[in-house]
């Protein structure tokens, strides 16, 4: 489904320092897998995903998803973006439209679809996320987990055959982490293939087909979540790991 | 009523000022006496208008004509300085080295020259090249001169937008022109109403310079109106009235858009 090959990512800085996001990052995620991506910030993690729906250019490599090369300059990116849905750490939902027209504006305006088909899904999204009741409210007076939970549902309302999740839960309250992360427990569990920014180890036990641990924009180890639990190999891996359990 | 206080305020400034300099006159043995019942007819009178239209009707008078013509123009010049200033601003922020240079030069020329000196350039040079009228020249004239501070307001509403906006309507499949307009400009025009609306009542007030092309503006009737009567005090209160209640429409009706745009805050 989504295959990276030698991806280097570089970005200066201000004062005119290279940063080195990602180094020769290479990994291959299958259909239905969900892949956590865990490292301290800075590792690159979220680069990658940035990389993936090119908000970021990758400076050398491949990525290749469901058979297109996307990296090459020729693709409709746009194209590619319909099928892969991202939800942010800040939400990022639009403040001037209400919870439903978030949902219904990407699906009128890029998928074409009638007003009423938009609104009957954004309807079942909604109702999967379980935030119906807030349809004509608009976002500045919902929680962060509520918003949270609409811009799943934004996300979801493309029909996407990927969801990438950067850091959903870092800028929450504790009290509305769980809320959020059911939305993705479900989601997960319904085969969807996913690619989670994420600190949250509880949820990569849960349902996570792999984590993959990055440090300084190249993998330092990856498992399943119970190899990291129990017996994780590195030594910078403990110390992050010690970090944040 | 916030709008309705302030405006109530400015309409007593105004009568202290009228006073202050009737008492002015009326104390320093200056004479002037007042002509103030003149004025009415140049607003609106009743009568015949010509010997082929005999029947007596309401008509305008010479500085409610001039008043139109004001509104007119002004209307006219928004409209265009709007959708001027919207793609300069936006074109300032393209990724397009030769786009942003001309949108830059587009800006720094027209801010940094008199609009006095532009309508005649437009009127005279542009204008005789294309067979403008005076009124199309100095529309054109407005439209390109306000166009320009638009365009900077613009640029900085849509700069003041957070990035991620346009991240998350980007990784929805938008192209970048449906992010702006669905997305990116709705908000930022919400934004610069206040700026925007400073500019407008600038440009009502700067139309009256497009008297010297001979339009029959309410500035350019006031002056007619005073060389064929005199009553020079009377006629430039009035006129400098009938731009207030322009200009403080304008800005009660941008108060009240913003409050309206305000339920989603």
């Amino acid at each position: 489904m989504i295959r990276a090959v030698k991806v280097c990512k570089t970005f200066k800085t201000t004062d005119r320092r290279e940063v080195k996001a990602l180094v020769n990052f290479s990994t291959h995620i299958k259909k239905g897998e969900v892949v956590v991506i865990i490292g301290p910030s800075g590792s690159g993690k979220s680069t990658f995903l940035r990389c993936l729906n090119r908000l970021e250019e990758i400076d050398s490599g491949e990525i290749i998803i469901d058979g297109v090369r996307i990296t090459d300059k020729k693709v409709d990116i746009n194209k590619i973006r319909e099928d892969i849905g991202m939800v942010f750490q800040l939400f990022n939902l639009f403040p001037h439209k209400t919870v439903l027209e978030n949902v219904t504006l990407a699906q009128m305006i890029v998928r074409k679809r009638k007003k009423k088909e938009a609104v009957d899904t954004a309807r079942d999204l909604l109702h999967k996320v379980g935030i119906l009741e807030k349809e004509n409210v608009y976002p500045s007076q919902l929680s962060g987990g509520q918003q949270q939970r609409v811009a799943i549902a934004r996300a979801l309302a493309m029909h996407p055959k990927i969801m990438m999740f950067d850091e959903a839960t870092s800028a929450l309250d504790p009290e509305m982490i769980g809320e959020v992360l059911d939305v993705m427990k479900k989601l997960a569990r319904e085969g969807m293939t996913m690619v989670v920014v994420t600190h949250e180890m509880g949820f990569a036990r849960e349902v996570s087909d792999r984590v993959i641990f990055m440090d300084a924009g190249q993998i330092v180890e990856e498992g399943t979540a119970e190899h990291f639990f129990t017996n994780p190999a590195h030594e910078r891996t403990k110390v992050f790991l010690s970090q944040i359990l | 009523m916030k709008f309705s206080r302030r405006s109530l305020i400015t309409l007593v400034v105004l009568g202290v000022i009228a006073a202050s300099l009737y008492y002015f006159f009326s104390t320093r043995g200056v004479t002037y006496i007042w002509h103030w019942e003149k004025i009415p007819e140049m607003l609106f009178y009743h009568g015949s208008k010509s010997p082929e239209d005999p029947t007596p009707r309401l008509h305008m008078g010479i500085l409610m004509i001039g008043f139109m013509l004001t509104l007119k123009i002004s209307i006219f010049s928004i409209f265009f300085a709007i959708i001027i200033g919207t793609i300069v601003g936006i074109a300032r922020l393209s990724d397009e080295p030769v786009t942003r240079a001309l949108s830059i030069s587009y800006v720094e020329l027209i801010r940094n020259t008199p609009l006095l000196v532009q309508i005649y350039i437009i009127y005279f040079f542009v204008g005789s090249l294309l067979r403008l009228s005076a009124f199309t020249a100095g529309t054109a004239a407005l439209s390109i001169f306000a166009g320009a501070y638009v365009g900077e307001i613009v640029r900085a509403g849509i700069q003041s937008i957070h990035r991620g906006q346009m991240e998350a309507a980007r990784s929805l499949g938008m192209s970048y022109a449906k992010a702006m307009r669905y997305v990116i400009l709705p908000q930022a025009f919400k934004r610069i109403i206040p700026p925007l609306a400073g500019q407008f009542i600038s440009l009502i007030k700067d139309s009256s310079l497009v008297s010297v092309i001979a339009l029959a503006d309410l500035m350019f009737q006031g002056q007619q109106a005073v060389a064929r009567t005199y009553y020079a005090f009377e006629i430039y209160f009035t006129v400098a009235f009938l731009y207030l209640v322009m200009t403080a429409s304008l800005s009660m009706a941008t108060q009240y858009i913003e409050r309206r745009l305000a339920i989603s805050d």
